[in-house]
């Protein structure tokens, strides 16, 4: 006898099975909330996917649904933050950052108000395809003055993450990846510094810096580099506006060879911004991007995606020995 | 003398031939700009910034205030007589209008200060401000008013419908959305470019309660913010529709967005208005 269907999700596209997703994002953002009372919650129509159901069902009357429709909710948006409120606006990244942009540098960025844009699907991991893709949206919100630009690397920084887009005054925009494993017993929840990147790992061959889930390709590129000698420097690099110069700069002077990985294309992301910051300083080195190569992509599980598109640990491995050997002639 | 709620309408009528006079003073020096539309308008914003809405030019933050909101940005010669007669600011500073290094720019912009509610001059975007705005304040038990001025034009972008579906699905009958209808847009006539008649019946199917009146009659517009203010459960829409250059013979029904503002014309335009102005208050 099949099973009858009591309650429908709405399926998240992040990979093919039908469990619902954790949600990690979601409960700090209302742990936020029942502390602030200013905290007021906005969704496109995409509650579930957005973890803001909890909030839904917990604040009904600081949340709401806008309906599909991004550039109003940005307009939206900037009034509530103008009434003393302040507004977490979600959906996907593609759609909360490109189809929104001058009402984002209208509405928020120029009058500096608290409005906190969260997109999800980050990048390219998603099975939806072209059109749901965001590799240009740091480049865009990363341009924007006042605009602070987060993409914290997994679940144990949800909670950090939300109290850094709180810290800022003024806009954010939050980069979201939802985990697609149901979290671990141990998982505590860690801190980050304003304007900090986090060492993970040390290694005096190269250094490699990245963000959001390139963090965990770059780590097991470490040990795999590790395997035939190299050892590597990974920078979990959560904060890309306000950048970590100060780290950059040391890490360039301590290795001598950089990697820079991101979910997005290497044309203005924390590739672009890593490069900016040395060229500024006059600091040569050799030096490599992983990310989307200027091109579009195409829907698809994570793990082929990354494989596919060159931004899995295979790549980065290959990335790092080609700088070492740069270093070494 | 006639009175609506209470308000002297000579009073009134005389405010807008000041701020007209204004209008012809500022956009004289550069010989273009905005004057047919600040003409035009002049009777809108006489009768919202001095009689409907509730301000306090002391104190523009005030929490409870009403918030008027300009969409159509670039009408500022009209936006900025208002408010410096109103005392947000000194009515000398009118003087630097579209200088370089002044802050009253030809599109205005909130670095005028607070009571610029938002900066608008990528059109279509007020409207959603204000609702977001009258959200708030319903969440906040606020008493506040939210009026928008909007151009007729800029009711072809998208944006502006996406704003009003969420207002009226919402009833927010703290909404008062005013278009300044008269009728033409940067390249000509409004039908002549894309026409959005009928107008009165698309808003009233985004759930609005629809007003249709001159524009140019204080008396019609103060009766209709009345009927708004007590009509609940629904945000209004009035069409206010307006005559460009309205008040200066010369130029009245001339439909130009922008218009050349030759020395001559704008100095009989001066002595026209002076002496309605002047005569008034001999009378």
């Amino acid at each position: 006898m099949t099973e009858r269907l009591t309650k429908l999700e709405a399926a998240d596209f992040i990979n093919r099975s039908f469990k619902p997703l954790p949600r990690s994002y979601g409960d700090a953002l209302v742990e936020a909330a029942l502390q602030d009372p200013r905290i007021v919650c906005l969704s496109a129509d995409l509650t579930p996917p957005t973890e803001t159901d909890r909030f839904r069902d917990e604040l009904p009357q600081r949340y709401h649904n806008v309906g599909i429709a991004e550039a109003n909710m940005i307009g939206v948006a900037g009034g509530m933050a103008r009434s003393g409120e302040i507004p977490f606006v979600h959906s996907f990244c593609a759609f909360v950052t490109k189809r929104c942009f001058d009402q984002i540098t209208m509405q928020a960025a120029y009058p500096n108000l608290p409005v906190k844009i969260v997109g999800f699907l980050p990048g390219i991991t998603t099975l939806l395809g072209v059109s749901h893709q965001a590799i240009e949206d740091i480049a865009l919100m990363r341009s924007v003055p006042n605009m602070m630009v987060l993409e914290p690397s997994s679940a144990q920084y949800h909670q950090a993450a939300v109290e850094m887009a709180l810290k800022h005054p003024g806009p954010v925009y939050l980069r979201m990846k939802r985990p697609e494993t149901p979290p671990q017993e141990s998982l505590v929840p860690q801190s980050l510094q304003y304007g900090k990147g986090v060492v993970c790992r040390e290694g005096s061959d190269v250094t490699i810096i990245a963000c959001g889930l390139e963090v965990a390709e770059a780590l097991q590129a470490a040990e795999a580099l590790a395997e035939t000698g190299i050892e590597a420097t990974v920078v979990d690099m959560p904060m890309i506006k306000p950048l970590d110069n100060e780290l950059i700069l040391q890490q360039a002077k301590t290795t001598g060879a950089m990697v820079t990985v991101e979910n997005h294309s290497v044309i203005g992301g924390l590739g672009s911004a890593v490069a900016e910051v040395l060229a500024d300083a006059g600091v040569g080195l050799p030096f490599k991007r992983v990310g989307v190569q200027d091109r579009f992509c195409e829907g698809g599980s994570s793990t082929y995606l990354l494989k596919k598109f060159g931004l899995d640990s295979q790549a980065i491995y290959s990335a790092c020995t080609e700088v070492v050997k740069r270093k070494n002639k | 003398m006639g009175s609506v709620t209470g308000h002297n309408l000579k009073s009134l009528d005389d405010i807008a031939t000041r701020l007209r006079l204004h209008v012809v003073n500022m956009v004289a020096p550069s010989g273009q700009g905005y004057v047919q539309q600040g003409l035009g308008a002049a009777d809108i914003f006489t009768s919202l910034y001095f009689a409907e809405a509730n301000l306090d030019p002391q104190k523009p933050l005030w929490e409870d205030r009403d918030r008027i909101f300009l969409t159509t940005a670039h009408n500022t010669a009209i936006f900025y007589a208002t408010l410096a007669e109103r005392g947000f600011f000194d009515v000398s500073d009118l003087n630097t209008y579209v200088n370089d290094g002044s802050a009253l720019e030809i599109n205005s912009c909130e670095r005028l200060g607070p009571f610029v509610e938002a900066t608008c001059g990528s059109l279509g975007q007020g409207l959603s401000v204000a609702v977001g705005c009258a959200l708030a304040a319903k969440r906040q038990n606020r008493p506040s008013r939210f009026y928008v001025i909007i151009g007729d034009g800029e009711m072809q972008e998208g944006q502006v419908w996406e704003a009003a579906m969420l207002a009226g699905a919402h009833g927010l009958d703290n909404l008062c959305l005013i278009v300044d209808y008269n009728f033409v847009q940067s390249e000509g006539p409004m039908d002549l470019v894309m026409s959005l008649e009928p107008l009165s019946d698309k808003m009233r199917s985004f759930g609005f309660a629809v007003q249709e009146v001159d524009g140019n009659d204080i008396s019609a517009l103060l009766n209709a913010y009345d009927t708004a203010r007590n009509t609940p459960g629904k945000p209004t829409f009035i069409k206010a529709s307006t005559l460009m250059g309205k008040g200066v013979s010369s130029l009245e029904g001339l439909m130009f967005h922008q218009l050349r503002f030759p020395a001559a014309v704008a100095e009989s335009a001066r002595a026209e208005l002076s002496e309605k102005l002047h005569g008034a208050d001999g009378a």
